[in-house]
């Protein structure tokens, strides 16, 4: 944390402002100005102007790094190198007037980025592979950040890959409903309504039906093999090396 | 009097155009009025007589102001389901605009704020939200029935705006996501489970024909999102819609197969028109308009499907306009080439088209260098639609006169990053009063018949009705009616705020209502009028207005 602090004070004063500056321009128009965002200089196009707003230095630190919620405007922390997002902020800020502005004011450095073994690396990639459609990890599990978190967070990670096979799923319950039988995640239960997910196939849908109509018995025939049957042996491996890695305290 | 008007607007739809029927009646049952998507009501108490009569009925006020409303209201037996871009759906009594329930949908979501409409069927309320999923409401009581995700917003940073096509027994969405390095695709989930049907991905995967049409690894991040709603042809059992630009926008070095001939389909199958089985999400055919487009020229817009006679021979065709404003007449059985023409005044992206529909003297943007293209990214339309009256045989069409600056650079993929790969600044083009006009258009000769100019830009969807009126509404606020023969202005309202929803029109106990959401949009479009006419007053708001004859 100290340590990347001292490195974005170091990065910003060994060049000289101007340049800096320069720098943020390129990166402003390579990232900001493209697309349905904020146009050439910031002089508005289909996102809202940015040159001339009189917009304070920390409101444009906040802004760049953390995104506004509930707009289309993410966080650019994560995204940009620190070099990169200080020169995008002075950048920003010399279009709104400010002269002189403080390049490391305001940094709060990302959580720094694991370093993943080559392995790990691939099975990041697998876990949420786009190319298998709803047969990856990522449709019922959120590691990471990346995911839909329809099952609970993994307790404890399988040691081989014929145990993440074999894994016993007891919280899959079996509900009866509207004349339908199906394995189902409960997740709430109370008077006026029953929601769970049906794991009839992936994806998951949560489903909410009126007490009267459904009826739940514990167990099901749902295994969490044939759910991840996209993946061979090897793949399978790397996916539990990066979930090894990642569940690292 | 009346029954004989009615008889007599019958006996011209048949006697001129086959037997396709893409009318709406009392409901306003689907995004474009029908499932051929003519947004045209045979309504016809309120005519080119009367409609300087009309008067508001009642106003719905959303209370949910973000970003506005932009969306087509659905009617069904007497009420109307109304979404805002923050997924707050509202059933409202159609006659009075008294309040039957409200659902809201957790609204801190990130993505872009629209949503252009929900779909009714079979007890329920279909709409996508900006984090990706298709939720059911049951449609009596708005309770939430089933919802279920259809991407991963945190990895794919897509949304889901457009009004989802329920088709037999599923519904059919896409989503958003075709100017950043994704694969697009069509979703069919079940109506009554939310489980999965099919999905149909735009770009061929290893193995598959047309994917010998990306470089490399290209198709993985390639776009052609069908980011808008489709149509459906009964008799056919085919869907149609129409797919996203490829990506990169402004780049193609990366992504077309050295030599390619670019007069050929490229990069398939982005900017196209396709058919799908209804059934089983399989291509039937496909007209790509578009081969590898350089210009963000989306094929994503409406699909309007209608019968026609042309060279004399009675064809099943659909028209389709491309963000170009190049717009197609195909044969929908087949997908074979029937007719194209142009539609905006300002073009310099190519310097025309073949009878064969092949794209000639196109401008392609250069890395590093900064060029004016026209149309601009916005469209010679944008997302909001046609309509089609079967009395005039013409296409009522908003026409947009803009361009942009583009500098094409050569950034690579990263999964779910932007990738338009050009910086963007709109401008006017030089030496005209009016920026845009509502159109008529033959389809079949492919002639303007008249045009309407307007100031500013229209963003708004046009209604036709059997009353030989054309509806629509500016961002300046008015809401106003176009004689649909002759385009002579019959009438307009101030409604208070700009318009870029889509008017329907629908009755109830006998009484003829057009409705309008009215609110403008704050983002994309809407900052774009802002820069580019800073002095005009394009004003925001969320409401509904219903207008009807005096009783």
């Amino acid at each position: 944390m100290t340590r990347s602090l001292f490195l974005l004070a170091v990065a910003a004063s060994a060049q000289n402002l101007p340049d800096v500056i320069t720098q943020g321009e390129k990166v402003f128009s390579l990232t900001c100005a493209t697309g349905y965002c904020h146009g050439v200089r910031g002089t508005a196009a289909a996102a809202p102007r940015l040159a001339g707003r009189g917009f304070d230095q920390t409101f444009i630190n906040n802004t760049v790094r953390r995104g506004v919620a509930g707009t289309a405007m993410s966080g650019f922390a994560a995204s940009l190198s620190p070099p990169d997002l200080i020169a995008v902020i002075a950048y920003v800020a010399s279009l709104n007037g400010i002269a002189n502005p403080s390049l490391a004011a305001g940094a709060a450095p990302a959580a720094p980025e694991v370093a993943l073994s080559p392995d790990a690396s691939r099975g990041r990639q697998l876990f949420s592979d786009a190319v298998r459609g709803f047969a990856r990890c990522s449709t019922c599990h959120e590691v990471n950040g990346i995911g839909i978190s329809v099952a609970t967070p993994m307790a404890q990670i399988p040691a081989s890959v014929p145990e993440l096979r074999s894994l016993a799923t007891p919280q899959v319950a079996t509900a009866n409903a509207d004349g339908e039988t199906m394995p189902a995640l409960v997740l709430s239960k109370t008077s006026r309504s029953v929601i769970l997910y049906d794991l009839t196939m992936p994806p998951p849908v949560m489903r909410t039906f009126e007490p009267p109509s459904v009826n739940l018995a514990e167990g099901s025939t749902w295994r969490h093999a044939t759910v991840i049957g996209s993946y061979n042996d090897a793949e399978l491996r790397s996916i539990l090396i990066y979930l090894r890695d990642v569940a690292k305290p | 009097m009346r029954p004989l008007l009615f008889l007599l607007s019958l006996s011209a739809v048949y006697a001129q155009n086959g037997t396709a029927d893409g009318a709406t009646r009392a409901d306003w049952p689907h995004y474009g009025g029908t499932q051929l998507s003519w947004r045209y009501s045979a309504l016809n108490q309120i005519n080119t007589a009367n409609v300087k009569k009309l008067v508001p009925a009642w106003i719905f006020q959303t209370g949910d102001y973000a970003d506005n409303l932009q969306a087509t209201p659905i009617v069904v037996d007497g009420v109307m389901y109304l979404i805002t871009p923050r997924a707050q759906v509202s059933a409202l009594d159609a006659a009075t605009g008294r309040l039957i329930w409200q659902y809201r949908y957790p609204p801190n979501q990130a993505g872009i704020l629209r949503n252009s409409g929900v779909a009714v069927s079979a007890g329920k309320v279909f709409f996508g939200t900006r984090d990706n999923y298709l939720v059911a409401l049951d449609q009596h009581t708005g309770r939430e029935v089933w919802k279920t995700n259809v991407d991963d917003r945190k990895q794919c940073n897509c949304s889901i705006s457009a009004a989802p096509l329920v088709v037999k027994d599923k519904v059919i969405v896409g989503g958003n996501g075709g100017d950043r390095a994704e694969r697009g695709y069509l979703t069919a989930f079940y109506a009554k489970t939310g489980r999965l049907a099919w999905r149909w991905y735009v770009i061929p995967g290893p193995g598959e024909k047309g994917n010998e049409t990306w470089k490399g690894d290209s198709w993985r991040f390639g776009g052609g999102s069908p980011w808008m709603t489709g149509s459906f042809d009964a008799g056919l059992n085919l869907v149609y819609w129409g797919t996203g630009n490829a990506s990169a926008d402004f780049y193609d070095a990366d992504r077309v197969v050295a030599g390619a001939d670019k007069a050929r389909d490229a990069n398939l199958y982005t900017a196209s028109v396709v058919a799908l089985d209804a059934d089983t999400g399989k291509l039937r055919w496909h007209y790509q308009e578009v081969p590898d487009d350089n210009w963000d020229y989306d094929s994503a817009y409406e699909v309007i499907l209608m019968d026609r006679e042309i060279r004399g021979r009675m064809r099943n065709i659909l028209v389709h306009m491309n963000k170009s404003g190049l717009t197609f007449v195909l044969d929908r059985t087949s997908g074979e080439f029937l007719g194209v023409f142009s539609v905006p005044e300002v073009r310099n992206w190519i310097t025309g088209v073949t009878e064969d529909g092949k794209l000639v003297g196109r401008n392609e943007p250069k890395l590093g260098k900064t060029e004016t293209f026209c149309p601009s990214v916005y469209g010679a339309k944008s997302w909001n639609s046609i309509a089609y009256s079967p009395r005039t045989g013409l296409l009522y069409m908003p026409t947009n006169e803009l361009c942009n600056d583009a500098t094409a650079n050569d950034t690579k993929p990263v999964e779910g990053a932007g990738m338009m790969n050009a910086a963007l600044s709109p401008k006017l083009p030089p030496n005209r009063a009016t920026y845009s006009h509502v159109d008529a258009w033959d389809p079949v000769t492919g002639k303007r018949t008249w045009s309407y100019p307007y100031k500013y830009v229209l963003a708004a969807s046009l209604l036709a009705t059997a009353g030989d009126l054309v509806f629509t509404g500016d961002p300046e606020g008015n809401f106003f009616a176009l004689d649909a023969r002759s385009g002579d202005k019959l009438w307009s309202f101030q409604t208070g705020a700009g318009h870029r929803g889509s008017a329907i029109s629908y009755s109830v106990n006998g009484r003829q209502y057009v409705a309008t959401p009215t609110g403008w949009q704050g983002t994309i479009f809407g900052s774009v009028a802002a820069a580019l006419f800073p002095d005009a007053s394009f004003r925001m708001g969320s409401t509904l207005v219903a207008f009807a004859l005096p009783e």
